[in-house]
Parts: structure tokens; C-alpha cells; sequence
């Protein structure tokens, strides 16, 4: 991973700025339409780790991105993505403890909410259970046909 | 002082060009629905100080204003003239957009004496009436977010052409 200085990389920095501003922008419009939005959370995910991976974590933006590359992730329902991402910035050398406990807070809080919008399932299942029957089901499709 | 719309990118060179003109042109909308043409006096109330502005926007397409959402174009519209109006007044240009769990819509930057210094923005409008109790409501959301250097709200009105911009002194520190 290589990080860029602000002048260096103001102008790598810049474009992907305005990227995500443009990407949430879409993403919160097609959500006040009611519109189906985890394709564009999706993008906004991916464009938050992009500038995750130009600014360090000791930046605030840096840790702005990487706290906004979890929520993006989640709101696409990519728990998978989302866990993998929080563990690999809570992993990094740098790392001050606030970002840590944010991002475990994050992963925490939704699944809080699951438990909340599913309380028969979460009395016999884990929130990780849950994903992980939810994605297996999305993955075999309507017939269980795919590996 | 004279706050045109047209000149939002000019302002902020970061915003998408199809962000700037959305929300510019909720504004024209948002502003001639009620009555008001371009170049009305927009009453700016920061951190207590009155001033006023002149307020310039693009004719709005009144026609299609059945195709938006109500609701849409007070908020998006409460967007472009807050930002014009941090930037006549401070100076600020957009970093990013925030996403909601930020508690704040807008990162900012300060080019100051004290060199770069950002600021989150949280933004509502208000199609009717008073924009005092909305802008106590957004002060303590924004009063949440973190790892910025200042947080600040504001709120446009659209009735009677306002905006205030003011700052909260509390919240959270970052690292």
C-alpha cells in the first residue's frame, strides 16, 4: 500500500473526492426514490477505499474514508466486504485506538439492528450465522442450483 | 454583497458538475416557487452578524417542477445556497460529500493564516416558516461528528429569502 503526500497526491486525491461525492450524491438520490440503492453503495464503497488507500490513517480524511468504506459497504449489504475492510484498517501499523473502536462499533451497531428488524431469527442465530445463510441464499439462487 | 448560484463550481472546484447543476437548479426552483426572482435580497446571518446579499440563480425550469420531489428540492436546493454562501462568507471550498453516519453533508476546507483546517457542514432548508428551530436541530447533530476541526450548520429558508451559518463549539475530538 502507497500512500501519497498532500501536494503529491492533491490532485489523485481531488478526483477521487469529487468520485465519491458524485457516487453518495447518486446513491442518496435513488434511496429518496425508493429505488433499489446497494449497486450504487457498492460503488461508494469501493471509491472510499480507493482514497483510503491514498491517505494514511493518521489523516483525519484517511480515517474518514476508511469509516466510510465500512458504512458503504454495509448499506450495500456486503457484511463480508464490510468485516474484511474493518479488520484490515484496524490492522494497520497506525492505526489510533478511535479508529479501531469506531469501526468495531459500526460492524457492532448493525448488527444490532438486524437482531432488531429479524428477532425471531436472532434468538436461534448469530447476526454472522444470519449473513452467512443470507449470502449462501443469494449465491445458489431461487433453485439452490449454484455451487 | 452578490452571491450568484451560477458561479458554484467556480467556488468549488471539487463538486461533480451533475451535482452542481441538480442542486443549483432545486434552488431556482425552491426560490421561484415561492414567488421570488433572481437577484432577491437573501438575508446571512453568520455567527450572529446580519448581513444582507444579493441572491442570482439560472431560470428555473418551472414547468418539470411536478417531475421532483417536494421535499427534494427545499433540501437540495438548501445545499447550493450554503455552500455559495460559506464560501462568500469564509472563503470554503467542498472537500467531499459526507456519508450520514458523519453526522454532517458536507467536509470542507479552510485555507486560513493557520493553514488547511476542515470543517464539517450539515445542511436543511426550510420551504416555510422560521429557520431558528432547524438550525438547533442540526447543530446537535452535527455536534457528533468527528475528526474535523470545526462543525458548523446551516440552514436556508425559502419563504423569505435566508441562510444562517453558525458554528457549534462542542464535540467530539478526533485523533
Amino acid at each position: 500500500m502507497r500512500f501519497i503526500g498532500r501536494n503529491e497526491g492533491s490532485v489523485e486525491s481531488d478526483t477521487l473526492n469529487t468520485l465519491v461525492t458524485a457516487a453518495i450524491w447518486r446513491a442518496e438520490q435513488l434511496e429518496a426514490l425508493g429505488l433499489p440503492s446497494s449497486s450504487a453503495w457498492a460503488e461508494v464503497s469501493s471509491f472510499e477505499e480507493n482514497l483510503a488507500n491514498a491517505l494514511p490513517v493518521t489523516e483525519r480524511e484517511g480515517r474518514i474514508a476508511r469509516r466510510g468504506a465500512v458504512h458503504a459497504a454495509l448499506k450495500a449489504g456486503d457484511y463480508g466486504r464490510a468485516e474484511t475492510l474493518a479488520r484490515g484498517y484496524a490492522g494497520e501499523d497506525s492505526a489510533p485506538r478511535s479508529i479501531k473502536s469506531a469501526l468495531r462499533q459500526i460492524l457492532e451497531e448493525d448488527a444490532r439492528a438486524m437482531a432488531n428488524r429479524f428477532p425471531y431469527a436472532s434468538k436461534r442465530h448469530s447476526p454472522r450465522e444470519a449473513r452467512d445463510l443470507a449470502r449462501h441464499f443469494r449465491e445458489a439462487g431461487p433453485f439452490g442450483l449454484a455451487a | 454583497m452578490e452571491i450568484d448560484l451560477a458561479q458554484l463550481r467556480d467556488m468549488h472546484p471539487r463538486l461533480p458538475v451533475d451535482v452542481a447543476l441538480s442542486i443549483v437548479g432545486r434552488a431556482a426552483l425552491a426560490l421561484e416557487r415561492n414567488g421570488h426572482a433572481s437577484g432577491v435580497r437573501l438575508s446571512l446571518y453568520a455567527e450572529r452578524i446580519a448581513t444582507n446579499a444579493l441572491l442570482f440563480w439560472p431560470p428555473a425550469d418551472m414547468g418539470n417542477i411536478d417531475r421532483h420531489d417536494r421535499n427534494r428540492i427545499t433540501e437540495d436546493g438548501a445545499e447550493a445556497v450554503a455552500l455559495a454562501a460559506a464560501h462568500r462568507h469564509r472563503a470554503w471550498r467542498v472537500i467531499r460529500r459526507m456519508q450520514r453516519e458523519e453526522h454532517a453533508d458536507w467536509l470542507l476546507e479552510d485555507m486560513g493564516e493557520r493553514g488547511r483546517r476542515v470543517v464539517a457542514l450539515e445542511v436543511s432548508g426550510v420551504d416555510r416558516g422560521s429557520i431558528g428551530t432547524r438550525l438547533s436541530d442540526k447543530l446537535a447533530q452535527v455536534t457528533k461528528s468527528v475528526d474535523v476541526d470545526q462543525r458548523w450548520a446551516g440552514v436556508v429558508g425559502f419563504e423569505k429569502p435566508a441562510v444562517a451559518l453558525h458554528r457549534t463549539k462542542r464535540g467530539k475530538r478526533g485523533e
